[in-house]
């Protein structure tokens, strides 16, 4: 009892902080600063303590007397848990800045937010179906909110809109898969399906695929795969910077902490039937990702379709696991890390750019000579360019080789190859900001290097970028790129017990 | 004891940074030369004092029980387990012993040499970051490590000798130094990955290795030992891969004297005697070895003696002897050949602190024979030349005779006379073209004057001193073949020689060595005149064998026409072309796909539906084949 309290403590710490938050925000006199920091304050304390439960943790379920086998604890679910904390935090204070630049943000941002980690925490510990989709509808439905949370900007509305009609349409797959899940196994829990499709191998599950199909489709629109890819590009530019961040970034690892757990052990057995299905899926958002990249002129639309592209390099790595990749599972969480890194350094600029400046769209062409006005964020941004393209010596690199490494262990050399190409591709749309910046005579004077949260923040993730790519300790003592891989493995090594 | 071994590797990479980073900080230059220099000397102090600590200590052990520091595992990944670990033996002791020493003296030389140089924290940045790679070189206990080492003496090589960097030739000067060793570390590391194969894993640190050739085949010892001594010919510039070094004395002097004369061009040698156990399986490359370096020996010389250049000429005699030591680590006398890299050290840096010395009381003059008299202004100078002079032509009982005498006397009782022959040959042309500079820049001319010499100050004087009585005392250490078994090094046998022979050998070395004096004394003693190209010949030797002209030709302007053509019409015309096309199509193709991007939900949701409707109708299809 006292353990299981133990590891309830940082889903509890979150969920009081959202209350503590609300209540908080009704009063009028607290800078938004202060609001940051308390959120912060909850958050960091939760992430301790999930790092403390990781080095201890094997196979749990919370309060099993009450909930059942409804919550699971186990390593994969605590690594997810922290890099919800850790994408949460990193986006809170670098974008604190932004925060203050703006006139539409109070408490109840914070509120929102941790709301909206409790449901991802909660997904990643969730081993029953429902479960599930509570957590998957709270995650998303409090993002919904913060997607229009710029009341002044119409697109914001606009792109809040669009994201609920079309969330909600693809929601109610989820549901009606698990519908017909329970009416072939009479249970929703994960364990109990497993077990079913172990002992009835002899008859008809094709009502079990369809439902799990159906629950693969919304899970493919809420990482934004192709072809439920539509909306991401809206709704990405249309959400303020703190929210995009967050979205392209924390909420992606949610679903595919979700992603895992069902089809490395509970459908496993029967994955193989759509892995056609998947495969397609991936050629198409690599395919149709990188062309819808190539064609943004904003760097928020830029990076946002980039996002479908990074998504159909992980799906790569998701049908290699059906193929029987052993490697490509622990490949999927490295680059996870190593994308939710990046881009989280990307956005951070913009974000702090355009806190500092208030009439930038931020497109191509207002990084001209920006390399001559600030060299230091420059660097920043070009590190986290080149990782994004996978450029060797950068964190970002390692992820695409492991992902294409263990497409290349099951023998899909083609499926392999096409992902090297659309690699290739990408280089064009993020070494054009790269040269752009410094290839041009800048019209503003140099500025000093602003010392701030965010800004340290931003080079310090740009420092763990590059220590990330450079292989084991080249600081002795340190885990490097191959610790991360290690812990994942072992991160997985835990479920399906 | 582990962790004073891993200080000495890891306090001159410290300080180095600590120097590198105030240096760039200190754009203003508000930080003194003092500064700078307390930094930059204390580190060397301290490791010296260490690494002779160290040596006391491990002496009195048995040779066969190195120290081991391990640092950290530094790539872990399948076979490939490489530990940052040193290894301190016999000959890693003796290595660092005298690289720390000498090194101490040439950076407190170093002071006083660059005191007006604007650039005085950068250069001993990089001077500290080089005693730390070559110190890392010689402790390094897996090749690898060793590697990483070799590859950083040859950056701070390079960074050194264009270290006066607003002259292009000086420029140029250390891109072909980095190039030409590129050639060597190509053979280097080609040796090392066949030999990690042929290993299949067996652990790649020196004894793991040594444990691991017997049962590889000898075609493959053969052909690692070979390209092995390829990586060795680049870094200890031997034939044909010698060209950088005399080019290389575009740094400044104390570069030269403790880079390019003392440690980083040994290196070759080390890393030949370090694989000593390797090269006894296979004596006919070491034979190829003992000619290669013969021949370097002997052509060095030629070239030295038609030399006017005060650095080059010392350039060349250390390729001569460095020649030399290769004779003795390829026929197997590897004890020898350390001995002789040690005593090298000492009296060759000197004659470059000498040369510096001269150099700078002449306001950056380096031409011999625009010197003479200097005997009699610059009397403490001129006896540490002399004393390193002797050394070098192996008068007894200065250093270089003990060595020397060593190395040819190995050749002659293992039965090569040719190789004997060369080195004698050579021995004689050293006194010569040693003594031709002695009487030419200290002798001739008595009457010259110097009314404009600038006054050496005690930094530059001590260390000379205190080399000059080294250069004086270290042979002794060779009496009785005393030096070849501390270092406990694989030796491959010989026959013992008579009494009477080795005392006419003795004898013949002696006298060749007399001869080569009086030959320069007659020719040089009152009123030397310069070389003249007056017959095909002396030309041929005035202008080193033409070997620049001929790489240039052969190397250069044939790698440059064929990247113009690669630049203009390969990847100019053809990929670019493709690749234009390609891309403007991709392009396009994007520009159109966004236009479907309507922004209107009901289309989006369309899509939504449409797509789950495909999906459906393919797992329909799925099941169906199940």
């Amino acid at each position: 009892m006292i353990w299981d309290l133990y590891l309830v403590m940082p889903l509890a710490l979150v969920f009081i902080g959202a209350l503590f938050l609300m209540l908080f925000s009704l009063v009028k006199q607290v800078e938004l600063t202060n609001y940051n920091l308390v959120t912060v304050a909850f958050l960091s304390v939760s992430l301790i303590i999930e790092l403390i439960i990781f080095q201890n943790v094997e196979h749990d379920y919370l309060f099993e007397t009450i909930f059942a086998k409804m919550f699971i604890v186990d390593k994969l679910s605590t690594l997810f848990n922290i890099l919800f904390l850790s994408g949460a935090i990193l986006t809170l204070l670098i974008n604190n800045n932004y925060f203050k630049s703006r006139d539409y943000y109070n408490g109840e941002f914070f509120a929102l937010l941790l709301f909206s980690i409790f449901g991802m925490m909660m997904l990643a510990h969730t081993n029953e179906l429902i479960t599930a989709f509570i957590s998957i509808e709270l995650a998303s439905i409090t993002l919904y909110v913060l997607v229009g949370y710029n009341h002044h900007s119409p697109k914001s509305s606009e792109a809040m809109l669009k994201y609920i009609i079309l969330g909600s349409l693809a929601g109610v797959f989820f549901i009606l898969g698990v519908a017909l899940v329970y009416g072939v196994v009479g249970s929703t829990y994960l364990g109990d399906i497993y077990s079913y499709l172990i002992h009835h191998q002899n008859s008809d599950i094709s009502l079990l695929v369809v439902g799990m199909m159906f629950m693969m489709v919304t899970l493919l629109f809420k990482i934004g795969a192709a072809p439920f890819h539509s909306w991401v590009v809206d709704v990405y530019i249309g959400s303020p910077f703190p929210v995009t961040m967050f979205m392209a970034t924390t909420l992606k690892i949610a679903i595919f902490s979700i992603l895992l757990r069902l089809f490395l052990v509970d459908f496993a057995p029967i994955y193989p039937l759509i892995l056609e299905i998947i495969k397609v899926v991936a050629i198409a958002t690599l395919l149709l990702g990188s062309l819808l990249a190539i064609a943004q002129t904003q760097l928020k639309g830029m990076l946002a379709a980039s996002s479908i592209v990074h998504v159909g390099y992980m799906l790569m790595a998701l049908y290699a696991i059906g193929v029987g990749s052993s490697f490509a599972a622990s490949a999927i969480i490295f680059y996870l890390i190593s994308y939710f890194l990046s881009a989280l350094g990307a956005f951070g600029i913009l974000s702090f750019l355009a806190s500092d400046e208030e009439k930038r769209h931020l497109s191509f062409d207002d990084f001209k000579g920006f390399a001559h006005e600030r060299p230091y964020m420059a660097a920043a941004m070009t590190i986290f360019m080149l990782s994004l393209a996978g450029f060797p010596s950068t964190i970002g690199f390692l992820g695409k080789f492991y992902i294409f490494m263990s497409v290349v262990e099951t023998g899909e050399i083609l499926l392999a190859g096409l992902g090297i190409l659309i690699a290739f591709i990408s280089i064009y749309y993020y070494f054009k900001l790269i040269a752009l910046m410094y290839f041009y005579p800048s019209p503003n004077p140099k500025k000093r290097f602003p010392f701030a949260i965010s800004t340290l923040l931003i080079v310090g993730v740009a420092l763990m970028i590059v220590w990330g790519g450079i292989g084991t300790g080249l600081i002795p003592f340190v885990a490097g790129a191959d610790g991360l891989l290690t812990i994942a493995s072992e991160a997985l090594k835990t479920i399906g017990k | 004891m582990e962790a004073l071994l891993s200080l000495i590797v890891i306090l001159p990479f410290l300080s180095a940074t600590i120097l590198g980073l105030s240096y760039l900080v200190d754009s203003k230059k508000n930080l003194s030369n003092t500064y700078y220099a307390t930094i930059a000397l204390t580190t060397p102090a301290i490791v010296t004092l260490l690494s002779f600590v160290l040596v006391f200590k491990m002496s009195t052990m048995p040779h066969d029980t190195p120290l081991y520091a391990h640092l950290f595992d530094w790539v872990k990944v399948g076979q490939l387990h490489i530990e940052m670990r040193f290894m301190l033996d016999r000959l890693s002791m003796i290595m660092i012993g005298f690289i720390t020493f000498i090194g101490t003296l040439i950076h407190i030389y170093a002071v006083e040499y660059m005191q007006s140089d604007e650039g005085f924290g950068k250069f001993f940045a990089y001077f500290n970051f080089f005693l730390g790679s070559m110190l890392l070189l010689v402790v390094a206990s897996n090749p690898i490590i060793m590697f990483i080492g070799w590859e950083l003496v040859g950056l701070a090589s390079y960074l050194l000798i264009g270290f006066y960097h607003k002259v292009s030739s000086n420029i140029t000067a250390a891109n072909k130094a980095f190039i030409v060793n590129r050639v060597g570390d190509f053979g280097f590391i080609v040796a090392l990955g066949v030999l990690f194969i042929a290993l299949e894993g067996q652990g790649f640190s020196f004894e793991a290795i040594e444990q691991g050739i017997g049962g590889l085949s000898h075609s493959t010892l053969s052909f690692v030992g070979a390209l092995l001594f390829v990586g060795a010919m680049g870094k200890s510039a031997q034939i044909p891969l010698y060209v950088w070094l005399p080019d290389a004395m575009a740094g400044p002097t104390p570069v030269s004297a403790l880079i390019h004369a003392a440690t980083m061009v040994t290196a070759g040698v080390y890393m030949v005697a370090r694989f000593g156990f390797l090269y006894n399986e296979i004596p006919h490359i070491g034979e190829f070895i003992a000619y290669i370096g013969a021949f370097s020996a002997l052509i060095a010389a030629l070239m030295a003696s038609f030399e006017r250049d005060i650095k080059k000429i010392l350039a060349y005699s250390t390729m001569s002897q460095l020649g030399y030591m290769f004779i003795a680590v390829g026929l197997g006398a590897y004890g020898a050949g350390i001995f002789h890299l040690f005593t090298h050290a000492f009296f060759k840096a000197l004659l470059f602190m000498g040369a510096g010395a001269v150099i700078i009381a002449l306001h950056h003059e380096q031409d011999i024979f625009k010197m003479g008299n200097l005997r009699k202004v610059l009397p403490q100078t001129f006896i540490a030349m002399l004393i390193a002079t002797l050394a070098i032509t192996s008068i007894p009982p200065f250093a270089g005779f003990f060595s020397k005498e060593a190395i040819i006397n190995h050749a002659f009782l293992s039965g090569h006379y040719t190789l004997w022959i060369i080195a004698m040959t050579t021995a004689f042309l050293t006194a010569y073209y040693m003594f031709r500079l002695i009487f030419v820049v200290f002798f001739a001319h008595s009457t010259k004057t110097y009314p404009h010499l600038i006054p050496l100050g005690k930094m530059i004087i001590y260390p000379l001193i205190v080399l000059a009585i080294g250069s004086a005392t270290v042979g002794f250490l060779g009496i009785e073949h005393g030096f070849a078994h501390f270092v406990a090094l694989p030796d491959r046998a010989t026959p013992a020689p008579t009494h009477l022979l080795e005392y006419g050998l003795m004898g013949l070395n002696i006298l060749v060595a007399l001869g080569g004096i009086a030959l320069a004394y007659r020719l040089f003693g009152t009123n030397p005149e310069p070389p003249k190209a007056n017959i095909p010949i002396k030309a041929l030797f005035i202008h080193k064998f033409y070997v620049d002209a001929l790489y240039n030709r052969l190397f250069v302007d044939t790698l440059r026409s064929l990247s113009i053509f690669f630049d203009r019409v390969v990847d100019g015309a053809v990929i670019d072309g493709i690749l234009g096309l390609l891309t403007g199509g991709y392009k396009d193709l994007g520009a159109k796909l966004a236009s479907f991007q309507n922004g209107t939900v009901k289309t989006y949701a369309t899509y939504v539906i449409l797509s789950v409707s495909l999906m459906s109708l393919a797992l329909i299809y799925l099941l169906e084949a199940q």
